[in-house]
């Protein structure tokens, strides 16, 4: 029931991060749903006694809730982001879009519910996360909201890879977290706008 | 010892770019020549052979790609040492498109050779985070846009596909535990899987990322304007090297799909391409440049390769890959040389050379534009003969005969409305506009040469009968 | 029965002392000497002896509605989850009877904005049922989320279900009910970010702009009613989602549940203190977020089970 807990805290932190319009705000969502997810892995590697997820859970809470919002926040001051990020979707079509994305992946998960060990609600939530975090990337003009919005989207595969499989194997794990410090690199390099040489 | 005599060459590029000596680029293509050596070892040792344990595997069908591509690889690398007489380009930034290209290539080696699932994933991430740098080596703002509009889609895509992946890890779990990572393995228990509905829906979610990744429905024009907003070469890595990856791991997972659930997959698929044939063919009608229209008729030879494959015309599939892994980087390549007097002038295009070098660019390119659109004698002829009939075969053995009819009558409308154009613009090109010089160089001249001769190979006997011999 | 008189009456007198409770708590936090906790009450007593003006444009509803306006909130503290074990009337009130009768109140207020003919009521009056249109859908999806838990459509019985056995495998889903009848908490009643309590300024006015003209009894009547509108969310929220306590002896029960009932301003001074009011159509916003953790906590409760 902890774990239920948490993964209701990790959905709220999404759904609160696609109202939101302060680009620093949004990043204090991300962070805490990275938070959510490092206690979710703790939490279920301890139960099912598995060192790969356990290691994979402190480096999620270092890396994704720590590490990531700050460089972020490094990144806008350096590059002077634009910090005021309103949602290109209305609020009143957002309140209805939701909902419906909710129901259209549950509908989706449905036929699942017999087929996985464990609790298949947890693929329905993954599923309908991935789908909030790519609705969340669609709804914002700025680029800085479009990256959070596709560590969301990791956030999410890594939420399934925990419930669905009882863990991926750590190779694949540590392969995710280096792209994904590679994709940092690259960002850096792709804000450097430099002097065009004629 | 095998995997390192693979990844030398990439190696070596990848010192050569940080020494910062002007000439030393002149040792890549020889050191890019020295891939072929464990490849061909590779032809040679008894198949599946273990590289790395149980993570990458050489098979016939591995190998066979990785041929192709590491080809690809040696002419753009040929190509690569003219592009600053072709485009303006900082020595800096030329370093750096070698670095990220060098390491394109290591994830795509990995890529391509994996047997595990993840191994694969981690290949193609690596491999399309390194390109996202080499569209921005040019420095106009739509490159910068088309950088990040690249790098947005890239990974929204990659994403889908590491998440179809998950769900498939997931329905295989409970038999295989923690080998379910295997393809090998995944394709001898695929009638076991207890819960054939997740892995289709993992197969489903996977294969829209890899048809994003190549460009169908609904994102034809991104592939288009990327290709269009960078350099030549990367345009070619793209077609050549990068779609090889993706259309091999869409080969491995529409395998074991196909044990799955036959029916489900076909409809899929076929649904799928027809529509992407269908949108692209009117946008190949419409294109005005050479980077818009190779790249759409990039698309457009993916969506048949994908077709002919879930048809169960795996030598049409197979045949039809290889020939368009050889001609589109070529006419990427030779882009380089037709546009050296402006971007949208079709017409002309192969006028204005002169001397033996001249002669044999314009010779060549023509043969290309015409081989590409599948005039005999052209591998691609034969491929999409052995392709119709493959899918002819299939609708025999189903009741949709008289569907399958109708659709391949639209697949043939759709494909002379190519050829049309494709026609259209070579008259264009011979004979139309006014001579202006252009000047071609001995090594991409090689490149092209080489890809030639490449094709001439793939049309041997030996080549039709071990390309049978696959799956 | 006695009990169940009592704790209704408790209810009703503690409703000034909680407000005054709030702006003390939020006065002693900006370093200000606070406000006596009884000044509810003094300010009642006071309003009561004033004479009562009425406008000359006034029609009768002036006359009547303050009085409409409070009733239908007394004819709710009678349906709500029990404060000592047994004291509840077992009842058809579930989660739309709820939500319409406090409707029916906010409607009448509306209605007495309009009815004195300035501009502030009209304008009250329409940012009024602005915010109410966002909050009825949520409330009923709240409480109706919530009662499905609890097992029984009656919120009566719901509490006592709930206080009962606490239904843990549906954690996800009382999470977010919570989350979502806290925003509603907190905007129904009109507190910072939604409304601020405290101001005469037209930009941020919403409840004090439909009570602008009224004097006397009728503005005594109606800040009552505010107050026990307070006094049922806080009650709804502590028996509902902090169900807990209900099996002691009945000063116990009564010293919890009084509890609860101050840690809920405490926690609203708090939210109210360290943040701004939002501008009007931000207020969308945070609504919305209400409305889609209530719709989130039903579904995940039907489709998943969670």
């Amino acid at each position: 029931m902890g774990v239920d807990f948490f993964i209701g805290l990790f959905l709220a932190t999404l759904i609160v991060s696609l109202f939101t319009t302060r680009l620093y705000r949004l990043i204090l969502w991300y962070s805490m749903n990275s938070l959510v997810l490092g206690i979710l892995a703790l939490m279920v590697g301890k139960a099912l006694d598995d060192k790969a997820m356990l290691i994979t859970g402190v480096a999620t809470l270092v890396i994704k809730a720590v590490g990531i919002p700050y460089m972020l926040k490094h990144f806008s001051e350096k590059f002077h982001f634009v910090r005021q990020i309103p949602p290109q979707i209305k609020t009143h079509y957002a309140i209805i879009l939701i909902p419906a994305i909710l129901v259209f992946t549950f509908y989706l998960s449905e036929p699942i519910t017999h087929m996985i060990e464990g609790n298949a609600n947890y693929v329905a939530i993954s599923i309908s996360s991935l789908f909030l975090s790519l609705l969340l990337m669609m709804e914002h003009r700025h680029v800085a909201p479009k990256i959070i919005g596709f560590l969301s989207m990791e956030n999410a595969l890594f939420l399934l890879g925990i419930t669905a499989t009882g863990g991926m194997p750590m190779l694949v794990e540590l392969g995710i977290f280096f792209d994904l410090l590679m994709a940092i690199v690259v960002m850096n390099l792709l804000f450097h706008k430099e002097e065009v040489q004629s | 010892m095998m995997l390192t005599l693979l990844v030398l060459p990439a190696l070596v590029m990848f010192v050569a770019s940080l020494i910062k000596h002007p000439k030393i680029k002149l040792l890549l293509p020889v050191s890019s020549f020295a891939i072929l050596l464990p490849i061909v070892k590779l032809f040679m040792l008894p198949k599946p052979y273990a590289i790395w344990g149980d993570y990458l595997v050489a098979d016939r069908l591995d190998t066979y790609v990785l041929l192709v591509s590491s080809l690809v690889g040696i002419g753009v690398t040929l190509a690569l040492l003219t592009l600053d007489k072709h485009v303006k380009v900082t020595a800096k930034a030329y370093r750096r498109f070698y670095r990220f290209f060098a390491i394109f290539w290591v994830g795509l080696i990995f890529s391509i050779l994996a047997n595990h699932m993840g191994i694969y994933w981690i290949g193609l991430e690596l491999a399309t985070l390194s390109t996202v740098y080499m569209i921005k080596t040019n420095h106009t703002p739509a490159a910068h846009k088309e950088a990040w509009n690249y790098m947005i889609v890239g990974a929204i895509a990659i994403s889908l596909v590491l998440f179809g992946i998950i769900l498939m890890y997931a329905s295989a779990k409970p038999i295989l535990g923690e080998e379910a990572m295997q393809f090998n393995l995944l394709l001898a228990h695929a009638k076991e899987i207890p819960s054939p509905f997740l892995f289709e829906m993992g197969f489903a979610i996977a294969t829209v990322g890899m048809f994003v990744k190549m460009g169908f429905f609904p994102m034809n024009l991104w592939l288009a304007n990327i290709e269009r907003a960078s350099f030549y070469p990367v345009a070619a890595l793209f077609s050549g090297i990068l779609e090889s990856a993706v259309i091999i791991g869409f080969f491995r997972f529409s395998k074991i799909a196909m044990e799955v659930n036959y029916a489900h997959l076909f409809g899929f698929v076929f649904v799928y391409t027809l529509l992407t044939i269908f949108i692209v063919a009117f946008l190949i009608f419409r294109a005005k440049d050479f980077m818009r229209l190779f790249s759409l008729s990039g698309v457009e030879h993916m969506a048949l390769i994908a077709l002919f494959w879930v048809s169960g015309g795996t030598f049409a599939a197979l045949l039809h890959f290889g020939a368009h892994a050889f001609l589109k980087p070529a006419l990427f390549l030779s882009t380089g040389v037709l546009e050296s007097r402006g971007k949208y002038r079709i017409a002309g295009a192969l006028r204005g050379y002169s001397g033996k070098k001249g002669e044999l660019f314009w010779v060549v390119v023509s043969l290309f534009l015409l081989a590409i659109i599948s005039l005999p004698p052209s591998p691609m002829f034969f491929s999409e003969l052995y392709g119709f009939g493959a899918m002819i075969e299939m609708a025999k053995q189903s009741d949709h005969m008289l569907a399958m009819i109708a659709a391949i009558l639209l697949l043939l409308i759709l494909l002379s409305i190519i050829f049309y154009r494709f026609v259209a613009v070579y008259q264009s090109m011979k004979y139309e506009g006014e001579e202006v010089e252009k000047k071609v160089y001995a090594s991409e001249l090689f490149a092209l040469v080489l890809f030639a001769l490449c094709l001439l190979v793939l049309l041997l006997p030996v080549s039709f009968s071990y390309l049978r011999s696959i799956v | 029965m006695t009990a169940y008189l009592l704790t209704i009456f408790l209810l009703l007198l503690i409703a000034p002392l909680l407000l005054s409770f709030i702006k003390a708590l939020k006065m002693q936090l900006l370093y200000k000497k606070p406000v006596s906790l009884f000044q509810g009450y003094r300010n009642f007593s006071k309003l009561m002896q004033k004479e009562t003006i009425v406008s000359e444009e006034a029609s009768v509803m002036t006359r009547v509605a303050p009085f409409l306006v409070l009733s239908p909130l007394l004819v709710t503290l009678f349906f709500l989850p029990p404060v000592v074990q047994g004291a509840f009337y077992v009842s058809f009130v579930d989660a739309f009877t709820i939500t319409g009768l406090i409707a029916l109140s906010t409607f009448f207020l509306m209605l007495l904005g309009l009815d004195s003919a300035s501009a502030f009521g009209g304008m009250g009056s329409s940012r009024e049922a602005f915010i109410a249109a966002l909050v009825e859908p949520a409330m009923v999806l709240t409480v109706f989320s919530v009662s499905m838990m609890a097992g029984d459509l009656g919120v009566g019985q719901a509490g006592v279900n709930l206080a009962a056995h606490f239904p843990q495998e549906h954690t996800a889903s009382f999470l977010f009910a919570a989350i979502s009848f806290f925003i509603l908490l907190i905007a129904e009643n009109g507190r910072i970010p939604v409304d601020n309590p405290e101001t005469h300024l037209e930009l941020t006015m919403v409840h004090e702009a439909m009570i602008l003209d009224i004097t006397g009894v009728y503005l005594a009547i109606i800040e009552t009613a505010a107050s026990v509108k307070f006094v049922i969310f806080a009650s709804l929220f502590a028996s509902l989602f902090l169900p807990f306590g209900l099996q002691y002896d009945v000063p116990i029960a009564v010293a919890l549940f009084l509890a609860k009932l101050f840690l809920i301003a405490a926690a609203v001074a708090l939210i109210e203190v360290n943040t701004a009011k939002l501008r009007l159509f931000k207020v969308p916003n945070l609504l919305g977020i209400a409305i889609v953790f209530a719709f989130l906590s039903l579904i995940t409760f039907y489709v998943l089970g969670a």
